[in-house]
């Protein structure tokens, strides 16, 4: 996916952005058509945001946080605030979250990259549930404790109020440059030494890369991507729950990450869109939403564990071997059956402790 | 004066010493082998030299930089690479890849922030690491995943990841190990091309075969200590030796 | 304050440390042995707390004390079994993901059965009334607590001292491809120990639940701290998670004391600290992991 990636002209690359595009703007207005409502668009490319900025961490240099809840939630809260308090400024207000989001992201990397594997994933999940219980109590004069930021007014853009359609078209802007860069920095020579880090640490190292420096990067641009999506969602919401902080928010982009597919970008953004499409669905219908959407995660890890692309992937080798298996059978009027040339997984599995 | 010079390094491990005040020089453009039995300090030793372990006592000075409180990375970018026992190359990536981050290494050094630098760019460097595989053998699948290699690819692969940095000093850990009799000799063919480079090289070796018509000097370890070192002549009439590898390989 | 109270808030200190401890001690068993971070061990300790709940208040809190960690050591078996086992070779990332996913279905099915509100999980009445221990009146259920996981934690360091299990589990603590050179059964010792590590989340449930309240998401809520006693104590180690335990829940405790607004903050704030000093914890050393 991403070798692909990286070969595409620029032609092929505007082609695939115009293509985005359509599909971004179109999203509002497909959406009552098949069982959401036109807001559901919105929200489903703000946390598609959230997810592509998560891959570049998670899906390129296979260091899984469960702590960007944390970058998330400040960005918010910073934007939030701002919003409160100070000017309907809307670029004002995303710039004030994402820096905060930015900043606090490079130094928890700092202290958390030092560690592998499980140690990072803990170390992340635990320094986001201090982010949490510190906005609970400690600093609820500023963040309004268990009631979150109430009341923060619609947000401007130029003097536009930022409301419905116009907050989409927003939102649609900031996805399609989030995407933009996400795919400029898989195909760059960044790009490259994040997915040697996950490929082999000691490798790269003996190298002459410092990979700490890269990991703290790709884990600044996430929480960067993170910071950027919170603030667009408290544009959004007008409204910052303290659950923007809690795990269950760094829970949901791995759900939405593992759903679409990590290390493919694109997939990470259909996962979101698909668990906010089947929760809008099946809460309608169901009070277990969060139990099917459990059991549907635990169904993606156990058997297919990189997400709906390599579902699609394997669904198009296999058709590929039919058909090839087809014309070869026509071709010498047999039916053997031949193995075709081997694919490439599309996930990248490593060892890492 | 040598290119490297280990004084003295002394690394214990809960007990075991596995390299008691270990003396080395090796000089620019020889090529230095260091063989001694199993379980010697060989790979140890490299540890030591590519910064991956740190000595308790000792030191090592490579063209003039002291290099025990260097981390691995700024060793090799002073010029020193290494391929280690048991191939250490990128799985996931493909062949061109693989050579891809050495040459990105080698132009940007350790770290460079270039988020969007276009593929592009590099057509230069991309046919560099093209002709780097064609040097070590590996001209076919160069966009397939480098773990589809067989074992010996896999290790001219490593190869041509390191020879892309242009090191000055090379370290090879058992580079014919595990290796059939045809593998072992194109190997041996494609060593001594890069020593027609003046590249200096220190390799280990089980393979005597492979050790005496390589090398122009023998260090020998024996229980992580120096046991002899001189000219392949010598050491191959040197009693000390003999003993080492008594029941072990013949000489 | 007088020395009393400060001591009484000690004792404290040392109850909220005595459940951090059982879960912790469970985590590092199991990570220790089987090389799986287990996210699912805060939902066993609250199907412990549920359990302990229903069972005690049909039919007596002693019986709960009993049938709960053996229940507890079933349904850790079978999630071995069942699932875990498949993702030994797999990497760490869906290892983690996995025991992740579990943690998620099975606080969402203790919702669907039990609801979201808060269970009163009383313990017995006799053991609410404070009694007079010499500093001042302390409410013998804490004191219980903290007898019953010294108990367990001498039981347990016995247990891996004197048994053959206890030896195999030691090895497999210190060097787990020994184990598979030794050509010991592997297989059944993985399934013990996670079993027994459920067990152990079964009795923090149990003891521990009439203390932390239960509802579905007591268990992530007990869990983060649990994983940072683990890391803080060095991750592998058995005293360092007791030491770590402790220390956690003085902490907390003493937070409560001097100013409560940061009594959940002041676990992640003591860790940060100590791992800032002591990237490896406590009592780790390199190599362990990562
Ligand atoms: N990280 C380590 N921790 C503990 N002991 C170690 C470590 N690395 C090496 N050793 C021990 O040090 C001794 C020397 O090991 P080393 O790998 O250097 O030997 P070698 O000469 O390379 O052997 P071989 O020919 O088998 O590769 C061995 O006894 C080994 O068990
Ligand atoms: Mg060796």
């Amino acid at each position: 996916m991403i070798a692909q990636l990286r070969n595409a002209s620029p032609r092929r690359e505007a082609v695939f952005m115009a293509v985005a595009a359509v599909i971004l703007i179109a999203l509002p207005w497909i959406m009552p058509y098949i069982g959401g409502y036109r807001e559901l668009a919105t929200r489903i490319l703000i946390w598609g945001i959230f997810a592509l900025g998560f891959d570049i961490l998670v899906g390129f240099t296979g260091y899984l946080s469960f702590g960007h809840a944390a970058f998330w939630g400040i960005g918010a809260y910073c934007s939030g605030y701002y919003l409160l308090h100070a000017n309907a400024n809307a670029l004002v207000a995303i710039l004030i979250g994402v820096a905060v989001a930015t900043a606090v992201a490079i130094l928890l990397g700092y202290l958390t990259l030092r560690r592998h594997g499980i140690y990072f994933a803990i170390l992340t999940l635990a320094f986001a549930e201090m982010f949490y219980y510190a906005a609970l109590a400690p600093l609820q004069d500023w963040t309004g404790g268990d009631n979150g930021l109430t009341g923060i007014r619609t947000p401007e853009l130029f003097g536009v109020k930022l409301d419905g359609d116009e907050m989409h078209y927003f939102v649609a802007a900031w996805t399609l440059l989030a995407i933009y860069f996400a795919r400029r920095i898989a195909r760059s020579p960044f790009g490259l030494m994040l997915r040697a880090i996950k490929s082999n640490e000691t490798r790269l190292q003996s190298t002459g890369v410092n990979v700490y420096r890269y990991k703290v990067t790709a884990f600044a641009i996430s929480g960067l991507y993170a910071g950027l999506a919170g603030t667009l969602y408290a544009l959004y919401e007008t409204y910052v729950p303290t659950e923007s902080l809690h795990w269950t928010t760094s829970g949901e982009v791995v759900i939405m990450s593992v759903i679409g597919g990590f290390g493919t970008l694109i997939g990470p953004m259909i996962g979101a869109g698909i668990v906010l499409y089947l929760e809008n669905v099946l809460s309608a219908s169901t009070e277990q939403w969060l139990l099917i959407q459990g059991l549907i995660f635990m169904f993606f890890v156990i058997f297919l564990p990189g997400g709906v692309m390599e579902g699609l992937q394997r669904l198009a080798d296999w058709g590929r071997k039919r058909h090839e298996s087809a014309t070869e059978a026509e071709a010498r009027g047999a039916a053997p059956k031949g193995a075709s040339a081997p694919t490439a997984p599309l996930r990248q599995r490593s060892q890492k402790g | 004066m040598a290119l490297l010079d280990v004084g003295g390094v002394t690394k214990r491990f809960a007990g075991l010493t596995a390299l008691d005040n270990v003396d080395l020089k090796v000089e620019a453009g020889s090529v230095h082998s260091i063989i001694g039995p199993n379980g010697a300090g060989k790979s140890t030793l490299l540890n030591v030299l590519t910064g991956s372990i740190k000595p308790d006592r000792g030191s090592v000075v490579f063209d003039g930089h002291g290099l025990v409180p260097l981390q691995p990375y700024e060793i090799n970018q002073l010029g020193v690479a290494r391929v280690f026992q048991s191939p250490e190359i990128f799985p996931e990536l493909s062949l061109l890849d693989n050579v891809m981050v050495a040459t990105f290494a080698a132009r940007d050094g350790s770290y460079k922030l270039n988020l969007f630098e276009h593929p592009s760019r590099a057509g230069e460097l991309r046919q560099f690491a093209e002709e780097v595989l064609v040097d070590v053998g590996l001209e076919e699948h160069l966009t397939m995943p480098a773990k589809h290699l067989s074992r010996g690819d896999k290790r001219r692969l490593e190869l041509a990841v390191c020879l892309a940095h242009r090191p000055r000093l090379l370290l090879l850990d058992e580079p014919t190990a595990g290796m059939s009799q045809t593998e072992t000799h194109s190997t041996v063919e494609l060593l001594r091309k890069i020593s027609a480079t003046g590249m200096t090289k220190i390799i280990i070796e089980h393979d005597m075969e492979v050790v005496f018509s390589l090398s122009s000097r023998i260090t020998v370890l024996h229980q992580g200590r120096v046991i002899a070192d001189g000219p392949p002549a010598q050491i191959r009439e040197d009693e000390a030796v003999q003993e080492a590898y008594l029941g072990g390989v013949h000489l | 304050m007088d020395i009393g109270s400060l001591a009484l808030q000690l004792l404290t200190g040392l109850q909220i440390g005595a459940i951090y401890v059982l879960i912790a001690l469970g985590l590092t068993l199991i990570f220790g042995t089987l090389g799986v971070a287990n996210f699912a061990h805060g939902a066993l300790f609250v199907i412990g707390g549920y359990l302990g709940w229903l069972i005690s208040s049909t039919t007596g809190y002693w019986a709960a004390f009993i049938l709960v960690p053996l229940i507890l050591f079933g349904i850790g078996v079978i999630l071995e079994r069942g699932l875990i086992q498949f993702f030994y070779r797999r990497p760490v990332t869906d290892q983690i993901l996995v025991t992740f996913g579990l943690a998620l279905v099975i606080q969402e099915i203790l919702r669907w059965i039990f609801g979201g509100s808060t269970k009163p999980f009383p313990p017995p009445t006799w053991a609410l009334i404070p009694v007079d221990i010499g500093i001042g009146y302390y409410p013998p259920w804490r004191l219980i607590i903290v007898a019953v996981t010294i108990a367990i934690v001498v039981l347990l360091f016995l247990l891996l001292r004197y048994t053959r299990f206890g030896l195999v589990v030691r090895a497999g603590m210190h060097d787990p491809e020994m184990l598979r050179f030794l050509g010991i059964n592997v297989t059944a010792r993985f399934t013990l120990v996670f079993g027994f590590g459920a067990l152990l989340a079964g009795i923090a449930g149990v003891i521990g639940g009439p203390t932390t309240a239960i509802y579905p998401e007591v268990g992530m809520a007990m869990l983060v701290p649990s994983f940072l006693v683990v890391v803080i104590g060095g991750m592998g180690s058995l005293p360092g998670a007791i030491i770590a335990g402790i220390l956690m829940g003085e902490a907390v405790s003493l937070a409560v004391l001097l100013y409560p607004p940061i009594s959940q903050v002041i676990v992640y704030i003591v860790a940060a600290v100590i791992l800032l000093w002591r990237p490896r914890g406590l009592f780790g050393h390199k190599g362990v992991m990562g």
